[in-house]
């Protein structure tokens, strides 16, 4: 059987090891496969004289590696990022993609890892509620369902309206005051806190009636489900029916947590455009639309790693608790 | 067999509610465009020799606003029943062409994602092994490739793209999801003491797949479909609301996108703002109420009532 | 299991919060000292590098200073750090500087530093003004104060409009770097200019006062001690930001501005339609090098079926101009070479008729009684114009320019490409019609206009060119003139030069102005008062990149606080409005312990929702 297992992660590994490889090679191909190229759209940002535009357009070519054929390029991108180096951006032209992602992605953390986890928690606690009281259900159940259903932003911009336009009660742009310098007093940790309310809310919200509709419904599942009816039989007390039924559901709302984390790092971009709020979601489509191809790559090269990883811990997980997929992985040994 | 299904979907009051409500507002897609005479983008065209003009009314106006349009040679009095935007636009017209094309990428991006995604799972789930790995690996590359990039790339080969174009690459890019819950599906129930049965029988894998398991989990496939349905729309909606969506035609979506762009909230100009948004809502959870009747229908563990 | 799970939320809580946490202290910039602008930064602010062309607004202007500036209003060239400057023959530009100019360092600017600037663009081809070289023969430092520029082939106009855009840099800094193009210069950049860079991070740009400026004892000093240029991305927020007295200076495009103007006191620049000044041309560019695009006539036919009033009032609600035929801006730099007689014959103004008239003339008839005209030879004829999707004004300005081109029977479809096709397709010429302003930005001279409108170095079709000729419109007179423009010493000298470029411009039509549009300007009076307005029009109010020096930096000599405790000018109020601030001061460390604690206690909320479900 462990050799089953190590059997199962060598392949396993390899295959993660090739579909890393895969994607990015396709995320490294997709924006060159565009017509135009990053250096010319940087010019459309340059109003210069038309002779200035030109010197520039071959100096910034031949500094870029861009006047190489493409398969030198693929190369160099493969050497760079083997020594870490995600090259420079043209859209923000100098700041190297490493900085660029450093310098955003804590604000998509701030926001996304608290909406994401506490969602998961309160969401799978209301949902549990819900799932063993039938009179909070038949209420509760709407509320999930209308809040998943709602499209992130338009919640956003309703959140925004009543609270930040019409009570103003709080603001609804950028992630602190933009006369106020960060640190750690209490002062600034209010004003930011202010600040995230709005934008984490609105992600929170919408979450929640996910998470609380996937952890309803299996608790429903388990609580009809025939061992539960055995334990009952049997005189089991509802706390520790419940309890059965939880550990049960809780394991596909697991995996959906850990997916969910894995994407985080591509941002939240409805969020931020909707409270001008910073964040690699608006830079990363910016990168897109100015075809700034060592920004695109740099940002997918992370994402594609963090959904590996995350993938890769739930493939794990399930082999190690589900044991019919172990059955199944296993079989013909 | 089927006909108890239906009974009991009949009686299932989340069933009627959710069918309820997709039938209004499909009905509403359908009909709701021939009771305005303004276009799709909420201009009122005016036949000048054959020719067509695209008039506008007064800018935002709120709803139930009556107005003059001035054509060559009359006057045409109208009625805006959800007002207009700043351009004159109307907004009712706006919407209820807006909420077809939505349901059509509902539609086409749902089926083509449920689609691919069951053969797909399928298939990795039934076959196991190599073909499992290779498939799952396709699947991941899938998933971590952002749709954003996919549109932009095809957006630059066609110059202009429209709603099917949009339904078509939502579909391509949202079917992982499926293809994984399918192939967990098919991997418990291969299982199965039938399936073995089968095994043994000697019937071939095509036969098992479709006597065997497929009838296990048809009911599954649907209310993916389903979920798959909503997910389209949600995907689109986001996709529009940052300027990737279809750059010809209107779509809840692109106006909402407009309602940010022209200040409507801060205007006062609610009615440009909250119904696309509301709408979609509402009929979303009408899809997932059907989705959550049907899964008490068929399984009849879940019934509460 | 559940508390480990709580326990590492609030781990990571905490740490995503810390991870703000790079300041030791606290401290609010104090409101009447600080001026929020905004408008001209789209990006987290990373490149100080005035060499660059695109760095962040206020790199040149606030930080670096050029020899002059340039104010569109009067249209004078104003000296800055020049002293004077003047041809002192006519290979020879001399310029004296100022006295007592430095360095926000410290040392003083000096005419090696003029001299090393211009250098560095020899070496470095990447630098914006290398161009300059292939006319430029030789900078010679004459004392500390005097630099000679001697001319290989003196570009006379051409030159007055470098003298206001090439930022001086400082020998003894850039001389140790290795690549000054590459180089983002974000860390303590050291100008000459009013302002010192402060702080950036991901939504703001934060500029001090430089309080040692050399320039006070000329210009006075500026009255914000602060200014936060804000990254805003949606006209929604700077609206909001804007009526709540949030944002003091706006250079958004603001949609209903002329909505709320009155109820929030909101200045403009003009209290009536179009409410803002102009600052450059958007145009109808028609594929020269295209049948029937060819013809002038054609092309004329076209200009007679546009309306640009019903353009200028749809698509912009009133905050634009229309253009007239020439498409020269309504600013005294272009008024001065205007010739209305010229326009007056050749020149058009909306009217179908007329158009529907020269299309019958040229044989495209509607044939198939279908609406739309065909070609001579009975072939249906149908064009496009493309605009980038989502500039929603433009793309409104395609679909009215369509319907009044489907007037008087010629089918234009609207297209709407995403940026990066829409700009591959003008800059290769793949293109029937487009709207397009990019280099039309106002400038001492015409020249700048009608050099990059007619560019005619433009490349062939389907390779990539960088003027703005993108119809490719081919005419030797043309390149001869402007040639000729480029190298006049005085306007007197010119003048004849551009009536003849606008009597072609007029009987070519190679391309079609549509609206002027504006140097978008909205100002809260809430915090800060005597803003520029037409009636008190002290200064061109933009704060773009390379416009501070046309009016922007002006405006910040001139404003002033609201509150009586504000203002820079005497000391003793600095401290006064220090207390409303937490900078240094003992209270602000016990808060820095709180902050911890808060977070803390914070963290533990999760903790206490998991142990209730129990």
């Amino acid at each position: 059987m462990l050799s089953g297992i190590r059997r199962y992660l060598i392949r396993k590994t390899f295959v993660y090891v090739l579909t890393f490889f895969s994607a990015v090679t396709i995320d490294w191909l997709i924006p060159r496969l565009m017509p135009g190229n990053p250096i010319s759209i940087m010019m459309s940002r340059f109003a210069s004289l038309p002779e200035a535009s030109k010197y520039m357009y071959s100096y910034f070519m031949e500094s870029f590696g861009l006047d190489k054929p493409l398969w030198v390029q693929y190369i160099n991108f493969w050497k760079a990022v083997l020594h870490g180096d995600l090259g420079i951006s043209t859209y923000m032209y100098p700041k190297p993609v490493a900085d660029i992602i450093k310098d955003a992605l804590p604000y998509d953390i701030a926001i996304l890892l608290p909406a994401i986890t506490l969602s998961w928690i309160v969401g799978n606690w209301l949902g549990a509620i819900a799932g063993k009281n039938k009179k909070l259900d038949s209420f509760l159940m709407p509320v999930f369902y209308f809040l998943t259903a709602s499209p992130y932003f338009w919640f956003a911009i309703v959140l925004a309206y009543i609270l930040g336009a019409k009570l103003d009660l709080l603001p609804i742009s950028g992630a602190y005051s933009y006369g106020i310098m960060p640190s750690l007093s209490l002062e600034f940790i209010v004003d930011f806190l202010k600040h995230w309310i709005l934008p984490f809310l609105s992600l929170f919200l919408v979450m929640l009636g996910g998470w609380a509709i996937g952890m309803r419904n299996m608790i429903i599942y388990e609580v009809e489900a025939d061992y539960v009816r055995y334990l009952e039989a049997l005189g089991a007390s509802e706390k520790t029916l419940m309890k059965h039924a939880f550990r049960n559901a809780i394991l596909p709302q697991v995996t959906g947590l850990a997916l969910q984390l894995g994407t985080m790092v591509a941002g939240a971009l409805t969020t931020e455009i909707v409270f001008s709020y910073p964040g690699i979601g608006y830079i990363l489509m910016q990168g897109i639309l100015n075809q700034d191809y060592f920004l695109i790559q740099g940002c997918f090269l992370v994402i594609v790693i963090s959904v590996l990883v995350a993938n890769f811990i739930i493939d794990l997980l399930y082999a190690v608790i589900d044991p019919r997929v172990r059955f199944s992985f296993t079989e013909g040994e | 067999m089927k006909s108890e299904k239906l009974r009991i979907a009949l009686k299932n009051r989340k069933f009627k509610v959710g069918v309820a409500i997709i039938v209004f507002f499909a009905l509403f897609a359908l009909i709701g465009p021939l009771v305005t005479p303004f276009d799709q983008l909420g201009y009122y065209p005016v036949k000048l020799h054959k020719m067509l003009l695209l008039k506008r009314s007064t800018p935002n106006l709120p709803p139930m606003s009556h107005d003059v349009i001035y054509a060559p040679g009359r006057e045409i009095n109208v009625t805006h029943y959800l007002g207009t935007d700043s351009f004159g636009r109307d907004l009712y017209a706006q919407v209820v062409y807006g909420l077809r094309n939505s349901l059509i990428v509902g539609l086409i991006g749902g089926g083509i994602a449920t689609f691919v995604g069951l053969t797909i799972g399928f298939l990795a789930g039934y076959r196991g092994g190599w073909t499992d790995e290779i498939l799952m690996m396709i699947t991941n590359i899938m998933l971590v490739i952002p749709t954003m990039a996919l549109l932009i790339i095809i957006a630059a080969y066609m110059s202009t793209r429209g709603v099917i174009i949009e339904s078509i690459i939502i579909g391509l890019t949202a079917w992982p999801w499926t293809a994984r819950a399918i192939r967990a599906q098919t991997l418990s129930l291969k299982n199965r003491e039938f399936v073995h049965l089968a095994k043994l029988a000697g019937l071939s894998d095509l036969k098992i797949i479709i006597g065997e398991i497929l009838p296990n989990i048809t009911s599954y496939v649907f209310m993916v479909f389903i979920l798959q349905f909503g997910g389209a729309i949600l995907a689109a909606i986001g996709l529009d609301f940052i300027g990737l969506g279809p750059t010809r035609g209107i779509s809840l979506g692109i106006i909402l996108q407009n309602a940010v762009l022209w200040n409507a909230i801060n205007l006062g100009y609610w009615w440009w703002a909250i119904p696309p948004g509301l709408i979609i809502a509402l009929f979303i959870t009408g899809l997932y109420f059907v989705n959550i009747g049907l899964e008490e229908v068929f399984n009849p563990r879940l019934r509460r009532e | 299991m559940r508390r480990i799970l709580g326990l590492l939320l609030a781990v990571l809580i905490v740490s995503s919060l810390g991870g703000f946490a790079g300041y030791a202290q606290a401290e609010e910039l104090p409101r009447n000292e600080t001026l929020y602008v905004g408008g001209g930064l789209w990006s987290p602010p990373t490149n100080f590098n005035p060499l660059n062309p695109s760095p962040v607004t206020g790199t040149v202007g606030l930080l670096y200073e050029t020899l002059f500036t340039y104010d569109p209003l009067k249209d004078q060239l104003k000296p800055w750090l020049a002293e004077e400057g003047k041809w002192i023959n006519d290979n020879t530009y001399e310029v004296k500087l100022r006295e007592d100019l430095k360095w926000q360092d410290g040392k003083p600017l000096t005419a090696e530093d003029v001299k090393f600037t211009f250098e560095i663009a020899r070496k470095h081809k990447g630098v914006f003004f290398s161009n300059i070289w292939s006319w430029l023969k030789e900078v010679k430092v004459v004392d500390d104060r005097t630099v000679d520029f001697v001319f290989s082939d003196p570009h006379y106009t051409e030159w007055n409009y470098w003298l206001y855009m090439i930022p001086i840099i400082p020998k003894h800094i850039w001389e140790k770097i290795d690549n000054p193009v590459d180089y983002a210069n974000n860390e303590n950049p050291v100008g000459s200019g009013m302002y010192k860079l402060y702080k950036t991070d991901q939504m703001r740009c934060i500029w001090v006062r430089n309080d040692n400026w050399w320039g006070i004892k000329y210009f006075g000093k500026p009255a914000p001690k602060y200014i936060v240029y804000v990254i805003v991305y949606s006209n929604n927020v700077a609206l909001t930001m804007l009526v709540k007295g949030d944002l003091d200076w706006s250079n958004f495009f603001i949609p209903g501005v002329p909505d709320v103007k009155s109820k929030y006191k909101i200045v403009t620049w003009y209290d009536k339609p179009p409410y803002h000044l102009s600052a450059n041309l958007a145009l109808l560019f028609l594929n020269d090098n295209k049948t029937p695009f060819n013809n002038p006539d054609f092309r004329r036919a076209i200009a007679y079926a546009i309306n640009p009033k019903e353009i200028a009032q749809r698509a912009s609600q009133n905050q634009v101009l229309p253009a007239d035929p020439s498409g020269l801006l309504p600013l005294p730099s272009h008024q001065k070479i205007k010739a209305e007689d010229l326009i007056k014959k050749y020149g058009w103004s909306y009217d179908p008729e007329k158009a529907n008239e020269i299309l019958d003339k040229l044989g495209y008839k509607d044939v198939n009684g279908d609406g739309f005209r065909e070609y001579p030879d009975g072939k249906p004829m149908r064009f496009t114009i493309i605009v980038p999707y989502g500039w929603t004004d433009w793309m409104e300005m395609a679909r009215i320019i369509s319907d009044q081109l489907a007037a008087v029977g010629i089918r234009v479809d609207p297209k709407f490409p995403d940026f990066g096709k829409y700009w591959d397709d003008i800059t290769k010429g793949t293109f029937d019609m487009a709207i397009n302003n990019f280099g039309s930005f106002i400038s001492i001279t015409p020249w700048t206009f009608y050099n990059w409108i007619l560019d005619p170095n433009v490349a062939p079709t389907g390779e990539p060119t960088y003027g703005g000729n993108w119809g490719r419109y081919k005419n030797p007179e043309v390149a001869e003139l402007l040639t000729e423009i480029a190298r006049t010493k005085t306007l007197e000298e010119a003048k004849p030069l551009y009536r003849k470029l606008q009597e072609i411009w007029l009987k070519e039509v190679p391309y079609i102005p549509l609206i002027y549009n504006g140097a978008w300007y909205e100002a809260s009076p809430a915090h800060w008062t005597n803003w520029p307005s037409e009636k008190n029009p002290y200064a061109y109010p933009i704060t773009w990149h390379n416009y501070w020096q046309l009016g922007g930096a002006l405006v910040l000599l001139k404003i002033k606080p609201v509150t009586a405790g504000g203002g820079a000018t005497t000391p003793a109020k600095t401290t006064e409005s220090a207390k409303g601030s937490t900078t240094p001061s003992p209270t602000s460390k016990d808060k820095g312990l709180c902050g911890p604690a808060a977070l803390v206690a914070l963290s533990l909320v999760p903790i206490v929702l998991y142990r209730r479900r129990r």
